[in-house]
Parts: structure tokens; C-alpha cells; sequence
């Protein structure tokens, strides 16, 4: 399975929201930081 | 997901979204949301596109996905990566804060 790697281009993709408005991670390109959180679940 | 959202405001000081993927739905995704009150963006990866793009690990005799955090900062470049091993391997995030101000210089 990929990983990603320190220092290196962060890999970009769009996603929905819950309310059907697409994501991507380039939206914040040259605009803000970002932390992902890959979630284990809502258990 | 508590500490989290107690901690959003201080992402936010440092110029961060906090943005979080998981294998729900949307419909458990916007419940969860509602019922927490949750300040950040939540997006629902159903078919695991990202959670595969990113390698988040799959444990089969630990019942689940294993928690992982990418920070990124605005060029788009990797400046932190942590895989947990287990469910409670989740970075402090005074570190994460301490990197961001470095980031943010």
C-alpha cells in the first residue's frame, strides 16, 4: 500500500463532503496548511 | 475526535485546516458531525480512494484502520507524516502546533 513521504509533493484529490460539495486538496494550495486526519472510524 | 475539536481554534490561529477522511458515508459522516458539533471539514471516502492514495494501514487482527496524519503546508509539499499502530498512536498536538510555527516562520 503507497505512503507518502516527508518532504515530497502531497498527492492531490477531490472528495464530497457530507453536503455534496467537492474537496480538493489544491483548494488550499498557496491559501493554508493542511492536516489530514484518516479517521479509524465513529465507533 | 474531542481533543480535536477543542484544539481547532489553535489550528486555525496557525493558518491550518483540519480536514478529516474516513470509510463512512456521508449520511454517518453528517450525524456525527451534527451530534459533535464538529468545526472542520469532514469528507466521507466510502470506496477508500484517499485512505488507499495515503496508505492508511489496515490492521485485520486489530478490527480496523489505523489512525495516520499528514500535515501539508501551503506549497502543497509533505511536512509531517504519522502511521499509528494502534488505535491510541495519535501524534500530541502540541507537536503538530510547534511544527506549524516553524512552518509558518
Amino acid at each position: 500500500m503507497p505512503r507518502v513521504d516527508l518532504n515530497t509533493p502531497a498527492p492531490d484529490f477531490t472528495l464530497q463532503d457530507f453536503n455534496s460539495n467537492p474537496v480538493s486538496l489544491s483548494d488550499f494550495k498557496g491559501k493554508a496548511n493542511v492536516l489530514l486526519i484518516f479517521n479509524r472510524g465513529f465507533t | 475526535m474531542a481533543q480535536l475539536r477543542q484544539d481547532d481554534r489553535e489550528f486555525f490561529k496557525r493558518n491550518t485546516r483540519v480536514i478529516v477522511v474516513g470509510p463512512e458515508g456521508p449520511q454517518a459522516f453528517s450525524t456525527y458531525w451534527k451530534k459533535h458539533d464538529l468545526p472542520f471539514i469532514g469528507l466521507p471516502d466510502p470506496g477508500a480512494s484517499v485512505l488507499k492514495l495515503y496508505g492508511q494501514e489496515v490492521n485485520l487482527f486489530k478490527l480496523g484502520r489505523m489512525p495516520a496524519q499528514v500535515m501539508i503546508d501551503k506549497t502543497g509539499t509533505v511536512r509531517f507524516v504519522h502511521y499509528g499502530h494502534s488505535m491510541s498512536d495519535i501524534p500530541e498536538n502540541g507537536e503538530l502546533f510547534t511544527l506549524l510555527d516553524q512552518i509558518n516562520g
